[in-house]
C-alpha cells in the first residue's frame, strides 16, 4: 500500500480480481510483460503460454435421436453438435431434371466412388484426385440443392448478452455461415454419401427382387458388370444433413469448438441403408446397423483461431498521424499473438486470425492450407503467419488425437 | 448450543429456531424456526450487548477467510482453484466501483463494476473487502462480450452521480466536466436504491471520487491534490474530484 | 416466409426417413421396452453444477437410461432407439439490471426460458420456440416463483435458461408414429427443468425458501386391449415403456414446508387401481405419488448442492 509517489498506479492495493475488472487491458499487459527484474516469464492472465491451447476434449454419440453427435469442450467452451438426415427427393426439386440423374458418364464414376465410400478402410488416394467432373457435379449437388444445413445457435444461455428466444445474434449468423462455406470448401462431405440410388429393374431374372437384403444395390449392379444391357440408375433422392451446433457454454474461441464438433459429429454420423420403393413410391430405409454406413469424409480440417493484442492499441493510429510520437518504449514487446483466445482477451484484442489446416496422408504428409483469414487489424505480418500455421500444425495433431479417442 | 449447527447449509436446512438466534443474512424465518436461503457456510455473529439479545445465525455468501488469504494476492491465477461467486446487490451505503459512461451538466452517469463491503470505511483492509465478483477465473471467461460492447454497460447496474452529490463543499460552484471523464473509474457510495434504472451515487467524502483515470494523452494518472491528477509522461494535470489516496 | 438469419435446408422441405421395418408391421421388428423397475422406482438422476463459468448459476442434468435404452446402446443393432433420456443444461443470469423500458420493480423479475434442440426429439424441432416450448417455460416460472424469495433482489432480473439437447418421448416409437395424443414426455421433461433449474439458482446465490423439485407419476395401463384394464401407479414413468399412460402428474414441490408450488396433471384420473384399504381418490393418489417421485429428485439436488458448496469451500 504505497503511497503517492510519481509513477505508480493509483495507490490503492486492489485484490486482482477487482483490478481485471477496472482496468482489464493493464491487468492481461501487466501478466505479458512482467517488470524485467521480477524474472517471471511472460504469462497470460489465464496461465497459458501465448500459443497455449486450452484443454480440449471430445465425445461422440452419446445423444440418441440423432445420426451422428459429438460433444466438444475447449476449456470453459462447450459445443454440442447433432447431425440429423432427413430425405430429399428429386421430385421436389424444382430444377431438378431426369438427365441430370442418369448421366451415363458420371453413373461410371459415382459407382467407383460409392464402391469406395462402402469400403472406408480402403485408402482414399485415388478419390482425392477424382476427375474435375465429378468435382463440378459433387459441388452442384452438395452446395447448389443446400444438403448440408448448418445452423449454430448461443440462444442457449451460454453467456451473459445473448436474450434467449431472440433470433440469432449477429455472430451466430456468422459463425453459422462460416461453418457452411468451410463445409463447402473443404468438400468435405461427399455428394455421393448422399445420394439414394433407383435401378430400374431389368428384365433379366435376378432383378426382379431388386433389393434383396444381404447384397447392397450397388455392388450388384458394378459387379454383375453388364450396366450396358441395364437401365441407367437414377438418382431418387438425397440425404439433407441438419448440423445443429449449440453452444452450452461460451467462454472465448467459439467457432474452433463449433468447427471440431461438426467434424466429430460427422465422423460419428451414420446413415442408413436406403431405396427407393416402386410401390410405396417413397424412399425406405433399413434400420439394421450392419447395413449403415458411415460418411467418408475428405480429410480433417482443423481451425485455430488466434487473437493479437497490443499493449498499446492506439500506437499503430499515432505513428500515422504524429509520426514523431510512439518508438517510446524500444525494446519491449508491443503486442502478442494469442492462441485459442478466452472470452476476456477477446474483448480486448480487435485483430483477429483463423488457419484451418489439415495434412495428406494421415498426418504424415504435408501441411495443408485450407483456410486463412486475418482481420480487425494490421500487426499480424506474412512471417507471423507463417508461424501460425506451424502452430495450427501442432493443434492438428492434437486435435486427431482427441477425435480419434472419442 | 452452536455444536448443533452444521457446518454447511443448502436451501431449505433447518438452522435452529428463531427464539434462540436472530435471523441474519441468507436465511429466512419459517414457523418460529430459521432456515437456510442459500448454499454455503454457516456462520454465526456473537450477540453484541445492548443492540442485539441474540447471536446471528447467517449464510455466508462468501468462502471462509480461510480460504480468502490461501489465494495469492498478485500474479498469475491460480487456474484451476475453483472460487465462490456469488451476487451482491448495490444496497444503501455499499461503496462501489464504478466507470464513468456520460458526463452531463447536472449529472454524470456510471456503470457500477464493483460493489465492495457495507461498511463504510473501506481502507482497513482491501484484501479482505468481500468483494462481489471475486473469481477472477470467472471473470477471464465472461468479462467481455463477445457481440457487442456496448452491450456490456446493459448487465451493469446504472447509477447517477447528481450534480449536488459530487463534494461537500462549495456544491453550488461543481463544473462537472471538472470533476469527472468518461472512463474514469469512481469509487462511490450509494445513497437511494433510485429509480427504475438508476442508483444514486455520492462522491461528497474525502475517501471517494475519481480512483483512476487516464489523461488526455492516454496514460494513467496519478493524483497531486483533492482537484487534480497528473500525467506522469506529459506532465500536465488534468482536474478531477479526487478520492483521498490511502 | 423463410428465416433469413439462419441456413436453411432445401426449399421443397424435406422428410424424415420411413423405415421400412415400421411399415411391414404396426408393431414393428423390435418389442417394446418393457419397464424393469419396480412401480415405486425412480431411475437414477446425474445432476451437476457451475460447469457454464460465464453464468451466474448453471447446472447440468441427464436421467439414467431406461433399461432397453442402455441396452441397445450396449449392442446396437437397430438405427431406431428404443427410448430415449433427458439431458439438460441450465443457466442462470442475473441479478442484473432491468431492460431501460421496465417499470420499477420492488422484487426480483423471473424470466424463464426453455428450447428444444433441434435434434433432441424424435421428431426435428424448428429453431423458433413453439407454443408446447412457451408452454414448459411458464409452468417452470410459476413453480420456480414460489420458491425464491424475491423481495431481497429488488429492481433487478434473472434470466434462467433452459436448453434440453434430449427429450424424454412422448410415447412408444412403434405406437403410430404420427399420433399426439398427449405429450406425456414433455412432463418429464419439466420435472427434470424444475430439479435443474433449482440446482442452478442455488449456485446462483439466490435466496429460496428450500430446493424445489420436480417429479412425476402416472396411471398406466398395461393391459394389450387399451385402457379397459385398471389402471395403476407408476413413479417415475418413462412413456416409452407403456402401451397406454391414462393420466400423470408432475409437481414442483419443497420438502422442507411441505409445499407444492406448481401442479400439472393431465388425463383421467378415476379409475385407479389402488390397493384394496387405500381409499384416495385416483388424482390424490397420482399426486402423492408425484411428490413421492420429488422427494427422491430432491435427495439427488441436495446432494448435488452440498457437494458443489464442499468442493468451493473445502478446497481451503
Amino acid at each position: 500500500m504505497a503511497s503517492a509517489t510519481a509513477n505508480a498506479p493509483p495507490s490503492l492495493s486492489l485484490p486482482p480480481s477487482q483490478f481485471a475488472r477496472l482496468q482489464p487491458h493493464a491487468y492481461l499487459l501487466a501478466h505479458l510483460s512482467p517488470p524485467p527484474a521480477s524474472n517471471q516469464p511472460s504469462i497470460r492472465a489465464n496461465g497459458r503460454a501465448p500459443s497455449q491451447f486450452r484443454v480440449t476434449s471430445a465425445n461422440a454419440g452419446s445423444l440418441t435421436h440423432t445420426n451422428g453427435s459429438a460433444v466438444v469442450r475447449i476449456g470453459d467452451t462447450a459445443a454440442v453438435c447433432g447431425v440429423r438426415a432427413e430425405i430429399l427427393h428429386t421430385d421436389d426439386i424444382a430444377s431438378w431434371s431426369v438427365s441430370e440423374s442418369s448421366t451415363a458418364a458420371s453413373t461410371a464414376k459415382h459407382q467407383h466412388l460409392a464402391d469406395l465410400s462402402d469400403h472406408p478402410t480402403k485408402e482414399n488416394k485415388d478419390v482425392d484426385q477424382d476427375s474435375d467432373a465429378a468435382d463440378d457435379e459433387d459441388r452442384a449437388h452438395v452446395q447448389g440443392l443446400n444438403l448440408l444445413v448448418p445452423n449454430l445457435s448461443l440462444s442457449t444461455g451460454c453467456a451473459p448478452g445473448f436474450t434467449p428466444g431472440a433470433p440469432p445474434s449477429a455472430l451466430a449468423q456468422s459463425l453459422s455461415h462460416q461453418i457452411l462455406s468451410l463445409l463447402h470448401s473443404t468438400r468435405l462431405v461427399r455428394a455421393d454419401d448422399l445420394r439414394i440410388w433407383y435401378q430400374p429393374p431389368n428384365l433379366g431374372p435376378e432383378d426382379i427382387e431388386p433389393h434383396n437384403e444381404d447384397e447392397q444395390m450397388d455392388v450388384d449392379a458394378d459387379q454383375s458388370g453388364s450396366a450396358e444391357n441395364r437401365q441407367p440408375r437414377e438418382i431418387k433422392a438425397f440425404w439433407v444433413l441438419y448440423i445443429d451446433v449449440m453452444i452450452i457454454s461460451l467462454a472465448g474461441n467459439p467457432f474452433d469448438a463449433a468447427w471440431a464438433s461438426v467434424l466429430a459429429a460427422l465422423r460419428d454420423t451414420k446413415l442408413p441403408k436406403a431405396w427407393w420403393d416402386v410401390d410405396n413410391e417413397m424412399v425406405l430405409c433399413s434400420d439394421d446397423l450392419t447395413q449403415a454406413y458411415g460418411l467418408s469424409l475428405r480429410g480433417l480440417p482443423v481451425a485455430s483461431s488466434f487473437c493479437v493484442f497490443e499493449a498499446d492499441a492506439a500506437a499503430g493510429w499515432r505513428a500515422v498521424v504524429i509520426p514523431d510520437a510512439g518508438e517510446q518504449k524500444k525494446g519491449s514487446q508491443s503486442r502478442w499473438i494469442l492462441a485459442d483466445p478466452d472470452g476476456y482477451e477477446e474483448g480486448l484484442g480487435q485483430e483477429r486470425a483463423c488457419v484451418v489446416v489439415d495434412k495428406d496422408n494421415d498426418g504424415k504428409g504435408k501441411t495443408v492450407i485450407v483456410k486463412m483469414e486475418k482481420h480487425g487489424g494490421w500487426t499480424v505480418d506474412s512471417a507471423d503467419l507463417r508461424q501460425l500455421v506451424d502452430i495450427s500444425a501442432k493443434r492438428w495433431d492434437d486435435m486427431k488425437r482427441i477425435l480419434d479417442q472419442c | 448450543m452452536a455444536a448443533s449447527l452444521p457446518s454447511l447449509a443448502i436451501p431449505g436446512q433447518r438452522l435452529g429456531p428463531a427464539s434462540s438466534y436472530s435471523a441474519g443474512p441468507g436465511t429466512h424465518v419459517q414457523q418460529s424456526s430459521i432456515y437456510a436461503s442459500i448454499a454455503g457456510p454457516v456462520c454465526l455473529d456473537p450477540a453484541q450487548p445492548k443492540i442485539q439479545a441474540k447471536a446471528t445465525l447467517r449464510v455466508s455468501r462468501v468462502a471462509t477467510s480461510k480460504y480468502q488469504t490461501r489465494n495469492p494476492q498478485a500474479g498469475a491465477v491460480a487456474a484451476a482453484q475453483p472460487k465462490p461467486r456469488y451476487n451482491t446487490l448495490p444496497a444503501v451505503d455499499s461503496i462501489v466501483l464504478a466507470r464513468v459512461t456520460r458526463v452531463q451538466k447536472r449529472q454524470v452517469a456510471v456503470s457500477i463494476l464493483v460493489v465492495l463491503d457495507d461498511t463504510p470505511s473501506v481502507g482497513a483492509d482491501p484484501s479482505r473487502t468481500a468483494s462481489d465478483n471475486d473469481n477472477v477465473a470467472s471473470i477471464l471467461t465472461s468479462a467481455a462480450n463477445p457481440e457487442n460492447h456496448s452491450n456490456t454497460d446493459e448487465l451493469r447496474f446504472q447509477a447517477l452521480i447528481r450534480k449536488e452529490d459530487v463534494r461537500a463543499v462549495e456544491k453550488d460552484r461543481v463544473v462537472m466536466d471538472d470533476m469527472f471523464r468518461v472512463g474514469d473509474i469512481v469509487r462511490g457510495s450509494v445513497i437511494s436504491l433510485g429509480d427504475q434504472s438508476f442508483y444514486y451515487i455520492t462522491t461528497a467524502r474525502n475517501d471517494l471520487g475519481v480512483v483512476m483515470a487516464r489523461s488526455e494523452a492516454g496514460n494513467m494518472m496519478f493524483p497531486v491534490s483533492w482537484k487534480e491528477m497528473r500525467d506522469p509522461l506529459t506532465g500536465v494535470g488534468e482536474p478531477r474530484k479526487v478520492a483521498r489516496p490511502f | 416466409m423463410t428465416d433469413r438469419r439462419r441456413i436453411n435446408g432445401p426449399p421443397g422441405g424435406t422428410r424424415p426417413a420411413v423405415y421400412a421395418s415400421l411399415l411391414q408391421s404396426a408393431t414393428g421388428a423390435a418389442d417394446r421396452a418393457q419397464r424393469q423397475r419396480q412401480p415405486t422406482d425412480l431411475r437414477k438422476i446425474f445432476l451437476k453444477t457451475g460447469l457454464i463459468p460465464s453464468a451466474s448459476g448453471s447446472s447440468y442434468l441427464e436421467f439414467e437410461p431406461s433399461a432397453s435404452l442402455a441396452a441397445a446402446r450396449a449392442n446396437p443393432k437397430s438405427l431406431i432407439p428404443p427410448s430415449s433420456a433427458l439431458k439438460l443444461a441450465c443457466t442462470v443470469h442475473g441479478p442484473k439490471p432491468l431492460p431501460r423500458s421496465a417499470t420499477f420493480s420492488p422484487n426480483l423479475v423471473l424470466t424463464t426460458h426453455v428450447k428444444y434442440a433441434p435434434f433432441a426429439a424424435r421428431r426435428r424441432k424448428g429453431h423458433i420456440r413453439d407454443a408446447s416450448e412457451r408452454d414448459l417455460g411458464v409452468h417452470l416460472e410459476t413453480a420456480l416463483r414460489g420458491a425464491i424469495i424475491a423481495e431481497r433482489w429488488p429492481k433487478s432480473g434473472l434470466d434462467i435458461t433452459l436448453t434440453i439437447i434430449e427429450a424424454e418421448d412422448d410415447r412408444w416409437w412403434g405406437d403410430a408414429p404420427d399420433s399426439h395424443d398427449a405429450s406425456w414426455g414433455m412432463m418429464n421433461v419439466l420435472a427434470g427443468c424444475i430439479t435443474a433449474a433449482s440446482a442452478a439458482l442455488a449456485d446462483a446465490h439466490i435466496d429460496c425458501l428450500d430446493l424445489v423439485s420436480g417429479g412425476v407419476a402416472a396411471l398406466v395401463s398395461e393391459d394389450m386391449t387399451g385402457s379397459s384394464g385398471p389402471p395403476r401407479l407408476v413413479l417415475d414413468t418413462d412413456p416409452a415403456e407403456h402401451r397406454s399412460i391414462v393420466s400423470a402428474c408432475v409437481v414442483a414441490y419443497m420438502p422442507a414446508r411441505d409445499e407444492i408450488t406448481e401442479l400439472w396433471l393431465k388425463g383421467d384420473s378415476s379409475k385407479a387401481a389402488l390397493e384394496d384399504d387405500d381409499k384416495r381418490p385416483g388424482h390424490e393418489a397420482l399426486i402423492d405419488g408425484a411428490v413421492d417421485a420429488a422427494r427422491g429428485a430432491h435427495t439427488v439436488l441436495g446432494q448435488a448442492v452440498r457437494e458443489s458448496i464442499a468442493r468451493t469451500v473445502g478446497s481451503a
